[in-house]
């Protein structure tokens, strides 16, 4: 029997696929080993024994009288919470609209990337930059927190409507307009029902990420549950991080719950 | 030698796939199963390698009752056990060889197969099927890069590398033009003469089945109506399979050569 | 539309351009959304006119607060930066490889005993309802200050996320292969291994890269509770009102974020 040469799995590598290859194993081991070297894997530790802190955490507040009667407290800051993600939704739904026009493809044509530009720019703040601008600017209070997470949904919002607005079907505005129909009646017949149904599924979708976005911006001052969070941390008092912990946990995946029906319906 | 001794399946939706099944399928034989669609043709086959279970009965494989098989005599036996599908079921972003060796993942360690570590040996066997069914060339191409008919016989390839006894073909032609299905059935007829490979496909066009087939089974609403060898099978034979007067649409043509 | 009156003045009957039933449920559900934005406002105080005065002072702030921005702190800038980067570069690389193993168990197709299955989509459902401050307080409380506090926080915070993306991903493939492979005798890890695999890596990178895009936006919150990062000197900063270090460090941190989804834009876009 004549020797059959050695096969691999893989056809042979061309020069240049080699040297792709290489190039991107080299610059990701750089970044890691950079990574590696830059940061300090120490761990201090705390005074208390862990066991303890994580008792105080999760079983003290469930237990003990003196912490269950608090509970109506933080119950207040987090619905607090859920009206600055609500109102600032609501706010960012209207605004997004015209923005979302201006950055689609098929309205505006080659200026959409003004628009698109925009948008990128909101998103890449993250939520407490602007609070911390709101409440340098108009003072500690939700309302600082309802302007900073309607214009950071803003940027999300804008984004997905406007590729919405991009994936419309085309022929019903030209029966509209074939019919006789004026631009604004083309708007109000042809292209929202078409995008209204998404349109609020996105804003509800939006509207659960900005109740655990709003939980954080109490620890700037803009108002909801960051703010006992943050004072429960610096002073040490575990058993108020346990409760504030049982209060979101409980009050977004109730909201979770209900959206999610929602938006099932609404697709 | 397959054996079904009073075989039952009833869906646990309450559709009653197959009833009382009785067959004695002798090593060798290339059989091919016709009957209407919803006749039980799939449950029956894959029955064979349990993909399904029967509810009822005894199917006996080489004398042994399948039905009782736990999961590590059924990987056994699915190895023993080839099988060919409609839609080829190949991974499209994978190489056509590593589909081919994907045959050879019951009998390589489960470690070594996700290293992709395959013996030198089973690497060439897998070369060598590709060869028999004329796709050696196209090794190394994705295989969703193939015609139809090219994936149908590479997963003829992939059930060789398995180096089955059996073969059970569910309507391996049906989503093929008819010069291509042809030619499929053709190398499948062919490599399972060649290897002595007891076969079994499930058709629905009666001209093919008459073509290829060493021994007909007709199914009709679960239950076998009719079995025999292929010269004893004439027109009317389906009529009374079908229970209906024979269609253009039952038969395929197209056979050129 | 007037026209339409005078040519039929008096209708016998009027029939709806809308059926009654929805006419009534439309009706309800836009009265309990303008119910609610009220009951937000009052609580909020976040009247539409004192909205409209509002997002003036983002512009305002940009052209006038931000600039000039104190180029001094810049290295003070970068060094925190570096540690941020590293936090969201280890916890995504950690999520990404013990998520790809959950995402297999939260896979109806992968995972059959429903039990079991059931029970890991409750757990990352709960994972998910955490929000990643709470995460890193916990962890802070336990493994003390520092950056590997905010590592574990953003793990297991992404954990979540990119489980869910991906059984979905999983959910989704062509069940053909993975009967194929089944029906040839290969066990469930040679099923994932050679059926499902292959067919999920491009999204699983993309993902993997997009849980990093927000873990480098998630990681500024957690220096504000001593989890490392560039939150850290942030919040020093804020405490002792030196605003113009706080816009060396928002310019910053702007221009990295834009530059990280850029490149991973690019990427995850070549991958699909």
């Amino acid at each position: 029997m004549n020797e059959k040469p050695i096969v691999s799995l893989r056809q042979a590598r061309t020069n240049k696929s080699k040297f792709y290859l290489y190039t991107i194993v080299f610059i990701l081991s750089a970044i890691y080993i950079i990574g590696l070297f830059t940061t300090p894997f120490s761990v201090s530790g705390s005074a208390a024994s862990p066991l303890d802190t994580l008792r105080r955490i999760f079983i003290v507040p469930l237990t003990d009288m003196e912490y269950i009667v608090q509970f109506p407290v933080y119950i207040g800051y987090m619905i607090e919470t859920v009206a600055i993600a609500y109102a600032g939704v609501t706010v960012a739904t209207i605004l997004a609209v015209p923005v979302a026009f201006l950055a689609a493809r098929n309205v505006t044509k080659r200026y959409s990337y003004v628009g698109k530009a925009l948008l990128n720019a909101i998103r890449a703040v993250p939520e407490l930059i602007f609070a911390i601008i709101f409440v340098a600017a108009v003072g500690i209070g939700p309302y600082a927190g309802v302007l900073a997470i309607s214009i950071n949904s803003i940027g999300m919002l804008g984004k997905l409507y406007a590729e919405v607005i991009e994936s419309i079907d085309q022929s019903n505005v030209d029966a509209i307009k074939a019919s006789g129909g004026n631009r604004i009646q083309a708007m109000w017949y042809g292209v929202l029902p078409q995008v209204l149904p998404e349109f609020s599924s996105y804003s509800i979708y939006r509207f659960e990420i900005d109740v655990r976005a709003s939980t954080v911006l109490g620890i700037v001052g803009a108002g909801g549950i960051g703010a006992p969070l943050i004072l429960a941390t610096y002073q040490r008092s575990w058993e108020d991080v346990g409760m504030i912990l049982i209060v979101v946990v409980v009050f977004v995946s109730l909201i979770d719950l209900i959206s999610g029906k929602i938006r099932k319906r609404l697709v | 030698m397959i054996e079904f001794k009073n075989v039952s399946l009833k869906y646990p939706n309450g559709h009653q796939g197959l009833k009382n099944i009785n067959l004695k399928i002798n090593d060798g034989e290339f059989v091919v199963i016709v009957g209407m669609s919803g006749a039980g043709k799939s449950s029956l086959i894959r029955s064979i390698n349990r993909m399904v279970t029967p509810t009822e009965g005894k199917i006996l494989v080489d004398d042994q009752d399948i039905i009782t098989f736990n999961e590590k005599k059924l990987r056994k036996l699915r190895t023993e056990v080839g099988m060919i599908f409609q839609s080829y079921n190949l991974v499209k972003r994978m190489s056509v060889l590593r589909n081919v060796l994907a045959g050879r993942l019951g009998h390589t360690g489960t470690i070594r197969s996700m290293l992709g570590l395959f013996p030198q040996k089973d690497i060439q066997f897998a070369l060598d099927n590709l060869d028999r069914v004329s796709i050696h060339e196209k090794a190394y191409t994705r295989a969703d890069q193939l015609s139809g008919g090219q994936q149908q016989r590479v997963s003829i390839a992939r059930v060789l590398t398995q180096q089955p006894k059996v073969i059970l073909a569910d309507e391996p032609v049906a989503s093929l033009d008819p010069p291509t299905s042809h030619k499929v059935m053709k190398d499948l007829k062919r490599v399972s003469r060649e290897d002595n490979l007891t076969t079994i496909v499930n058709l629905h066009f009666i001209d093919m089945a008459q073509e290829y087939a060493d021994r007909i089974i007709g199914l009709r609403d679960g239950e076998v109506v009719f079995d025999g060898p292929i010269d004893q099978v004439t027109e009317k034979t389906f009529e009374e399979i079908y229970g209906r007067p024979i269609k253009e649409d039952d038969l395929l043509g197209g056979d050129d050569d | 539309m007037p026209n339409s009156e005078n040519i039929n003045p008096t209708p016998r009957k009027r029939h709806p351009v809308t059926p009654k039933g929805l006419k009534w449920s439309l009706g309800t559900s836009l009265l309990i959304v303008i119910v609610l934005y009220i009951l937000s406002v009052y609580q909020t105080t976040a009247f539409p006119n004192r909205v409209v005065d509002g997002f003036p002072i983002i512009f305002n702030f940009v052209v006038d607060d931000l600039w000039p921005p104190n180029w001094s702190y810049f290295d003070r800038v970068a060094m925190s930066l570096l540690e941020t980067w590293n936090m969201a570069l280890f916890s995504s690389t950690f999520a990404a490889l013990i998520a790809l193993p959950m995402s297999f168990l939260a896979a109806s197709n992968i995972n059959r005993n429903a039990y079991f299955y059931q029970f890991i989509r409750n757990f990352l459902n709960l994972l998910r309802t955490i929000p990643e401050i709470i995460l890193a307080v916990l962890f802070v409380a336990v493994v003390g200050i520092g950056a590997v506090s905010g590592i574990l926080a953003l793990t297991v915070f992404s954990i979540g996320i990119l489980a869910k993306l991906i059984s979905e991903t999983v959910e989704a493939v062509d069940p053909g292969p993975l009967e194929a492979i089944r029906a040839s005798g290969g066990n469930v890890f040679q099923v994932i291994s050679f059926g499902v695999m292959p067919q999920i890596l491009p999204q699983y990178a993309s993902y993997s890269l997009y849980v990093l895009e927000i873990n480098v936006k998630a990681s500024v919150v957690l220096g504000f509770v001593g989890a490392g990062g560039i939150g850290l000197i942030l919040n020093q900063q804020l405490s002792l009102f030196n605003y113009d270090n706080v816009s060396t460090i928002i310019i910053v941190l702007f221009l990295t974020i834009t530059i990280i989804d850029l490149i991973s834009n690019r990427l995850r876009g070549r991958l699909e």
